[in-house]
């Protein structure tokens, strides 16, 4: 028999718990399921993960008392959070139940803790049955579940293997039986063909004496399982401690963390705290000494480079450069030192992405070009005299890899082939293989935009420019002086080759020496760079405000107009949240505080509306998710980056002991304040009103504060007061 | 073509000695688990088949990516077959289609684990030694084609002397 629902229905937004090398996806209904569109059909992302890896899919509790069987989700009365976790109560044949479930962060996993207690009665014998579907394969191994595995039980687990990846399950009390493919299993070892693993365990539930059972899934690589038996007893002993201690972390966290008042914008303060919360979900240190932001949940949560970088440039105005130095460090390990087809590598190159193993990937045209920026400006906002040890010479091979695929004529850096080179290197020793029909790939990776990709050349620029700047720490080859001439050379190839008169905008990119005539987005970095004439420039963002680029749920990523057009296609025509925060930056840019103030409050708007998650992208034809992670470092960080370099207008040089602060506020803006912004060693508090800015600098040393009029000093534990320029106007 | 085979041989030796010396030896062993992994789970082993009128092939998982596919197609031995020669399900009991009926509209969808069979019509079946067998998938959500190719030689259909 099965017990009807007496209960709500589940949550209809996702729900992400997470520790710093685990995750929990659920839909608030007390399992651990999660039915997702994923590119085009549903797919089942419930379940956990620990170390990039995902562990286990659909891990469901299944009930039986008085010879009723019922489903957990079909007892819920209600759902919410707990500091760390989320709880669901339940009401089960007289039993009342509460159900809790966190990730954490000492062991790689997560853990379910249920407790039965009832009013009146006799004693209940209630069963419970914890099963799920066992997947063991890196997160970034897209769409592929292994089917045979490796079973063994030992006194106080059961552990699952699939070549070098396990899991291990553990229990408060030990299961009075074994289920594999939901048939008894005596234990032992066991190997072949797992579809699901079950345990299976009897509770005594009395008025005066509640049961209660806590089962931990942790795992990832297998040889690090055993390391991790004695916080896994700790785990178990103690699961709402090990919750608390995950959510006593974030709050520690963001208090280090700016505050941001925003009187007459309040959603945009809502949406910073949002964005905020949900980039500190991200964290990650997964192991093999690993540090860094995952892209996102559920199916890109392994260490993307490219996307880590976006997500950098937000913790440094969040002030956490010891994460964001530690992050610099881990994917500079893995830069590539010699060709390296077989993962699409060229010496030099920077890796596309990253996780424990170590398994790590090549092959962008553009994830080197994000770092020597950041590093320029972990500097800046350091304070730091010297460069961590393995970073300059990084910068003087990322430097090489760069030059090697420019344009000797124009400096333009080229893009495509990243991928071919894998199958290629493949293809004459494979019994069998596999290809993604990909020409290139830069952030749009499913689109052909061969073969110098505007965007790609602002990174580039930038890359040049930080390189320079970093002086002394930078290779001496070819030298500063050089790298500003390439990159002035690279900004007059752009001006000159890219403009596209009759729509006023720029080329998406240059192929065959002509222009690739096509509307997207991209172009707006240029404009946000400053690479422009100020007329082009705000030409660029008033034609890319049209409805054909910018829909009224943000920017597309190609023109509806374009004959190849598709709103169902990732980057023909999908909507991107990151691409709604370029437009926003580009239009404080170029003077238009109102439109930046209003494309800002959209995301805002969004992130509300998602509460805290984050969508990937959305159809271009309708405000409609499609084939989205619900959450993406893309979505939040340069919202956030957004907010303090073009809202605020702020530039840091911790070294000079130097803040530069260009307000882009709406004309009729009376007051901002910003709090505990990192400069350095100390912090400054600002609060702004028209044509006034207070300053607070809690030191050591003096800082020197330029707002555009007068520049003035501020002493450490002082205050002051300087004088703002106007909104910046170019003409 | 055999020297070419073991110039390619040289080169990934080369490489998987220059990984294992930049990055270490697991590096070099978690890159042969993923290919491992990949290799033995998407086709699954030994399921290429000579049929009486053909082949057939099975998939125990999508390749590469899941999702939904407006276009299937099959190339035998560099041969495009005809879309109304090849018929696919996604495991026993449920029913065939063929290639043809692939469409943006009605769409072949594979999920994580998703096993897909495969029969195609074709006189290769018939001839001695190995065949190259390439599965192309279009998905409509990222367009760029997925393929996975496999090239050995077929096992004869059960029963056959």
């Amino acid at each position: 028999m099965t017990a009807a629902s007496p209960g709500r229905p589940a949550a209809s937004l996702p729900i992400l718990l997470t520790g710093l090398a685990s995750a929990a996806l659920l839909d608030g209904g007390g399992d651990l399921v999660l039915p997702r569109e994923m590119r085009g059909t549903p797919v089942e992302w419930g379940g956990v993960m620990g170390q990039c890896v995902r562990l286990a899919s659909a891990w469901r509790f299944g009930l039986r008392a008085h010879e009723i069987d019922a489903s957990l989700p079909a007892t819920r009365l209600e759902g919410a959070p707990v500091p760390g976790g989320w709880r669901t109560r339940h009401a089960f044949e007289g039993i009342d139940l509460v159900h809790e479930v966190a990730a954490v962060s000492s062991v790689p996993g997560v853990v379910r803790t249920l407790r039965a207690s009832t009013a009146a009665g006799d004693p209940v014998d209630l069963s419970v049955t914890s099963s799920f579907v066992p997947v063991l394969s890196p997160v970034l191994v897209e769409g592929i579940q292994p089917h045979r595995f490796e079973v063994t039980t030992s006194r106080d687990a059961l552990r699952v293997r699939q070549r070098e990846w396990g899991l291990s399950v553990r229990s408060s009390r030990p299961p009075d039986r074994l289920l594999v493919n939901r048939g008894s299993w005596l234990g032992g070892e066991r190997r072949g063909r797992v579809e699901e693993i079950g345990t299976e365990y009897s509770l005594r539930v009395a008025p005066d004496a509640p049961a209660s059972l806590s089962v931990l899934v942790f795992g990832g690589l297998d040889r690090d399982l055993d390391g991790f038996d004695g916080a896994a007893r700790e785990v178990i002993a103690d699961p709402a401690g090990a919750a608390r201690a995950v959510a006593a972390d974030d709050r520690a966290w963001t208090d280090r963390t700016p505050r941001l008042s925003f009187p007459e914008a309040p959603e945009l303060e809502r949406g910073y705290a949002l964005a905020r919360d949900a980039l500190r979900r991200l964290y990650s240190a997964p192991g093999d000494g690993m540090t860094g932001l995952v892209a996102g949940y559920p199916w890109y949560s392994a260490l993307w480079c490219r996307d880590l970088g976006w997500m950098l440039e937000a913790l440094a105005w969040l002030g956490d450069l010891e994460w964001m130095q530690r992050s610099i460090d881990t994917v500079v390990r893995f830069q590539c030192r010699t060709s390296l087809p077989i993962l699409g590598g060229e010496a030099g190159e920077l890796p596309m992405q990253i996780s424990p193993g170590p398994i790590f990937l090549y092959g962008t045209s553009d994830t080197t070009l994000y770092y020597p920026r950041l590093m320029d400006r972990w500097r800046r906002h350091s304070g730091a005299v010297e460069l961590p040890e393995r970073w300059p010479a990084a910068l003087g091979r990322m430097l090489e890899w760069a030059q090697a695929r420019a344009d000797p004529a124009t400096g333009l850096l080229r893009n495509g082939g990243e991928a071919e080179e894998i199958a290629v290197a493949t293809g004459d020793v494979a019994r069998i293989r596999y290809g993604i029909d990909a020409p290139d790939t830069t952030i749009w990776d499913s689109a052909d935009r061969r073969s110098h990709a505007v965007d790609v050349q602002v990174l580039w620029w930038e890359a040049l420019r930080a390189i320079a700047d970093l002086e002394g720490s930078a290779p001496s080859r070819p030298g500063p002086a050089a790298c500003r001439a390439l990159a002035d050379r690279v900004a007059a190839s752009l001006r000159d080759l890219y403009p596209w008169p009759e729509e006023q905008y720029l080329y998406d990119s240059l192929r065959d020496g002509r222009g690739v005539a096509q509307i997207r987005p991209n172009a707006l970095r240029a404009t946000r760079a400053g690479l422009l004439p100020p007329p082009l420039a705000r030409a660029i963002v008033a034609r890319a405000v049209r409805d054909d680029l910018t829909a009224p749920w943000g920017v597309r990523t190609l023109s509806a107009r374009d004959p190849t057009y598709d709103p169902t296609a990732y980057h023909e025509g999908q909507v991107w949240t990151i691409a709604t925060a370029w437009l926003a930056d580009a239009a404080l840019e170029v003077g238009e505080p109102e439109l930046g103030v209003e494309v800002l409050g959209r995301i805002a708007r969004l992130l509300a509306d998602e509460r805290a998650g984050a969508n990937e992208c959305f159809r271009g034809d309708r405000p409609e998710p499609y084939d989205s992670c619900f959450l993406l470092g893309f979505s939040v960080a340069p919202f956030l980056a957004t907010l303090f370099e073009g809202l605020w207008g702020l530039r840091v040089d911790a070294r000079v002991g130097e803040l530069t602060v260009r307000p882009r506020f709406p004309d009729g803006w009376r007051s901002a304040r910003l709090e505990r912004l990192r400069v350095g060693p100390g912090s400054v508090d600002l609060a702004w009103s028209p044509g006034r800015l207070a300053v607070r600098w809690t030191g050591p040393g003096i800082l020197r504060v330029d707002a555009g009029a007068a520049p003035g000093t501020v002493a450490a534990g002082a205050s002051t007061e300087v004088a703002v320029a106007p909104t910046h106007m170019p003409s | 073509m055999r020297g070419h085979r073991s110039v390619g041989i040289l080169s990934l030796l080369r490489q998987a000695i220059s990984l294992g010396a930049d990055f270490g030896a697991r590096s070099v062993e978690s890159l042969l688990s993923v290919a491992e992994m990949v290799e033995q789970s998407v086709v699954e082993p030994g399921s290429l088949r000579r049929t009486p009128d053909g082949l057939s092939l099975a998939l125990d998982n999508p390749p590469l990516r899941v999702g939904a596919f407006s276009k299937v197609r099959i190339l035998v031995d560099g041969e495009a077959i005809p879309s109304e020669r090849v018929s696919l399900r996604t495991g026993e009991g449920t029913p065939w289609r063929t290639a043809a009926t692939v469409t943006p509209g009605w769409t072949f969808d594979l999920g994580p684990g998703d096993r897909t069979e495969i029969r195609i019509v074709t006189s290769a079946g018939g001839r001695a030694g190995p065949v190259r067998v390439r599965v192309e998938l279009v998905p409509l959500a990222i367009p760029p084609l997925v393929w996975v190719e496999v090239r050995e030689t077929p096992s004869e259909p059960p029963g056959a002397p």
